[in-house]
């Protein structure tokens, strides 16, 4: 360092430079990409390249945004799309950790239900929603019931390979611990499956967003996807815009909220179900 | 002061059949473990010692024989604890978390636990790493945890698979030389699955030495160095002699 320093004091940058570099270079590179996204925006409408029809420029839709909030009605929308996602996503949690803890622990009901679980993961979900619209109506019941449809799946696959993988030594030890299928199970198995449970949570809770977004879009009275699928019908393509941007900082906020959680609870983070010694 | 039987085994057999093939991994295993005894299952390895103390655990269940733990057929209980190759910590649990894993799981007193637990921590020599979490701990200090927690529920025999195997040469000796005066202390009585002729010599009052397929018991070795013993010990003549005696053994019935 000090040989660099003597012989090129003028030009090599200083270890304090290069740290405060190194620091800023993701946010700063992240900001040109915005700043030239925005741009390109820009360009795109001034242009003429995309209608304004189809495409607003920024300063409409920014103004759409701010405007939306100011208005009573829709934070009504927002709370019924809110309480659709996390009650289908508790929902979903539920289930799918249930039922990914039965196929964990039971080779048979793996046996039996693996060609479902199959097709189910085949099936492309949203395809049911005219289902649940038609047996649930028009209310927040088939919007619930569809982000749970979609959500649970994620969470029974990590559930069931995270209780999989569980070291049978570590058994072994909890067995000569005298311990009970049931100490074993939440002592050891679940607290092992714990990363891959949460990174189900996470996938869960992204899908259970869309599973009520596209119930809403299907057939609703309610709710931030009525609302942009009804603001599309009148060609208000700003206000369209601006019901986007929101549903993408509500999809953020939510997935920051269980990574905070989940930082949380698996603390532990990648480090296994036991401590390998020089293996 | 009279000495009772705490293992007694007889004509203990166990054979796996694997896609219509059999294979012979205990054959005839008949020996005793006396109370207070440090005792070593010395064998290469699929000599299927560490089969037979799966078996003393009562963890699996042998083809054919009889085995008497305290009087009782084998199965987990209290007065039986296991230590296994790996330390096995839940690296969910603070070290004195995974020390009272046992309490928990037995239902044992909470409070005399917590304070027994502490105890046993400044007895491996880890006072004051109670709050911290398996990872921040190097191998040898997380068998040390494991030691203790193998002994929070004070068990009268210890069932140890090698324990320290997987350490190195310096903190295996150092461990296997507290683990000796530790148990002399508390007076366990202990078996030791070990395929090092040293450490089995260094640690066992009698080493049982096991051949491989069939693992068979082909000897006993009586070693008559008294506790405790140190580095000295091994230095000594008639240590070499015991060493070769082994060796012997172990090479012999290898043919």
């Amino acid at each position: 360092m000090t040989l660099t320093d003597q012989s090129t004091t003028e030009t090599a940058p200083t270890g304090a430079d290069r740290v405060s570099w190194r620091r800023f270079r993701g946010p700063i590179g992240a900001a040109v990409i915005f700043l030239a996204l925005l741009g390109f925006w820009v360009w795109l409408v001034e242009s003429e390249t995309v209608h304004r029809v189809i495409l607003p420029p920024p300063g409409e839709v920014a103004s759409a945004f701010l405007t939306t909030f100011t208005e009573g009605f829709f934070y009504e929308h927002l709370w019924v799309t809110v309480q659709e996602v996390l009650l289908g996503f508790a929902i979903g949690v539920a289930l799918g950790f249930s039922l990914g803890a039965l196929l964990g622990a039971s080779a048979l009901a793996r046996e039996v239900s693996y060609a479902y679980i199959v097709a189910f993961q085949g099936l492309p979900k949203i395809v049911l929603a005219p289902v649940f619209i038609t047996a649930f109506g028009f209310g927040m019941m088939s919007k619930v019931v569809m982000a749970v449809a979609i959500s649970f799946f994620p969470l029974l696959i990590n559930t069931m390979s995270g209780l999989m993988t569980v070291d049978p030594e570590a058994v072994q030890l909890m067995r000569s611990l005298t311990a009970s299928k049931r100490d074993i199970f939440w002592k050891l198995s679940v607290k092992h499956a714990m990363p891959s449970i949460f990174a189900g949570v996470k996938t869960s809770l992204t899908f259970a967003l869309v599973g009520a977004i596209v119930g809403e879009f299907v057939g609703a009275r309610a709710g931030l996807g009525f609302l942009l699928a009804s603001y599309s019908y009148q060609l208000q393509v700003d206000r369209v815009w601006a019901i986007t941007f929101v549903l993408a900082l509500l999809g953020i906020i939510l997935y920051l909220l269980i990574e905070w959680v989940d930082k949380k609870v698996v603390f532990w983070g990648k480090r296994g179900s036991s401590i390998d010694i020089g293996m | 002061m009279t000495t009772t039987t705490v293992i007694r085994t007889e004509g203990v057999g166990k054979t796996y059949s694997t896609a219509g093939d059999e294979v012979i991994a205990l054959d005839g295993i008949s020996l005793e473990v006396r109370e207070g005894e440090i005792t070593s299952l010395l064998g290469s390895s699929g000599c299927g010692k560490s089969t037979f103390l799966n078996v003393l655990a009562g963890l699996i269940t042998p083809t054919v024989g009889t085995i008497e733990i305290a009087g009782q057929p084998p199965k987990p209980r209290r007065q039986v604890g296991m230590m296994f190759q790996r330390s096995l910590l839940f690296p969910w649990r603070t070290v004195i978390e995974n020390v009272l894993l046992p309490a928990e799981v037995m239902d044992l007193a909470m409070d005399e636990s917590r304070a027994r637990a502490s105890e046993l921590l400044a007895l491996v020599g880890l006072d004051g790493w109670e709050s911290r979490y398996p990872w921040e701990l190097s191998g040898g200090m997380q068998q040390r945890v494991a030691l203790a927690r193998v002994l929070l529920p004070d068990p009268d025999l210890l069932l140890l698979d090698e324990p320290f195997g997987a350490l190195d040469e310096m903190t295996r000796e150092t461990l296997d030389l507290e683990l000796t005066r530790i148990a002399s202390l508390t007076r366990k009585t202990v078996v030791l699955v070990t395929h090092s002729v040293y450490e089995a010599v260094m640690i066992s009052d009698r080493v049982f030495v096991f051949t491989p397929r069939p693992g068979r018991l082909s000897g006993i070795v009586d070693v008559p160095f008294g506790r405790p013993r140190d580095l000295e010990t091994s230095g000594t003549a008639q240590f070499a002699e015991k060493v070769s005696e082994v060796r012997r053994l172990m090479v012999e019935t290898d043919r």
